[in-house]
């Protein structure tokens, strides 16, 4: 029986949070979202626990049917870990448009050539997540889209913070990546095996 | 990618590889700012990268502005 979470007008993280209290009590789930950044947050989450997504758009809202197809894949953390030695995702943080403090000019070309780096060099890590200012590397204009964009080619996930987006008024220019919450951007980092924090 | 077409332009400091950049995109040049790779070696730890055909039109670019370069070297 499928039981229907009505979560239009609700704002993030609201609906993932109520799917995921739904998730406790049952198998097959029916939410309903209104925007794309809720029905991809939700569906993130759901296939991350183990629920196939089913989309049906109708005129009335974006109705998101999970079903219950596996147990919780906390075992099953190796899918792209590179895993040397560490169990668990990698996870690069990114907090601010810089690399290190004393100057803004130099501290946007080492962050630049940072994530130009990354992907010449081993591990590749299984996500990167930008908060703050950081957000300001992931939008049109950012002149390490590119360098982005070729990693997430490669498999890697690139959250970012939609807070943070919204507070630069940047939430439509998001050029890779996905726009993120604080209840995604907390598991990715409590679950990861290992936190590089910039 | 064409790795072969590109060159990079290796300066003796990281503000004037800042200033080159700024030159180049203000031109309308497309360059990218990179560390400098491992197998060359440079003092400063970044260097603009090109397309090659572009060289020429970055030397001039660079002269006109007094910002002094210290090697060229393709990808």
């Amino acid at each position: 029986m499928s039981r229907p979470i009505d979560c239009r007008g609700l704002a993030c993280p609201q609906p993932v949070i109520q799917t995921k209290k739904a998730m406790s009590e049952s198998e097959q789930i029916t939410t309903i979202v209104d925007n794309d950044a809720a029905k991809t947050n939700v569906s993130r989450m759901a296939e991350k626990e183990g629920f196939a997504v089913d989309v049906e758009e109708k005129e009335d809202g974006i109705y998101l049917h999970l079903t219950r197809i596996g147990s919780v894949p906390q075992t099953e953390s190796t899918s792209s870990a590179p895993a040397e030695g560490s169990a668990g995702p990698l996870v690069v943080l990114i907090p601010s448009d810089g690399m290190g403090r004393g100057d803004e000019e130099l501290g946007s070309i080492l962050i630049r050539s940072f994530l130009h780096t990354l992907n010449e060099v081993e591990p590749v890590p299984d996500t990167i997540v930008f908060l703050n200012a950081g957000v300001k590397l992931t939008v049109e204009g950012s002149l390490v889209l590119e360098d982005l964009q070729a990693l997430e080619g490669k498999g890697v996930e690139i959250l970012a913070c939609g807070t943070c987006l919204g507070h630069f008024a940047l939430k439509d220019r998001i050029s890779v990546g996905q726009v993120s919450n604080m209840y995604s951007i907390a598991e990715t980092l409590l679950g990861a095996g290992r936190v590089v924090a910039l | 990618m064409a790795e072969s077409e590109r060159s990079v332009f290796l300066f003796s400091s990281t503000s004037a590889a800042i200033r080159a950049e700024k030159l180049a995109l203000e031109s309308g040049i497309r360059v990218k700012l990179i560390p400098v790779p491992r197998h060359l070696s440079s003092d400063c730890g970044v260097c603009l990268r090109c397309d090659s055909a572009e060289l020429d039109a970055i030397r001039l670019l660079l002269e006109g502005s007094r910002v002094e370069w210290e090697d060229v070297r393709s990808l």
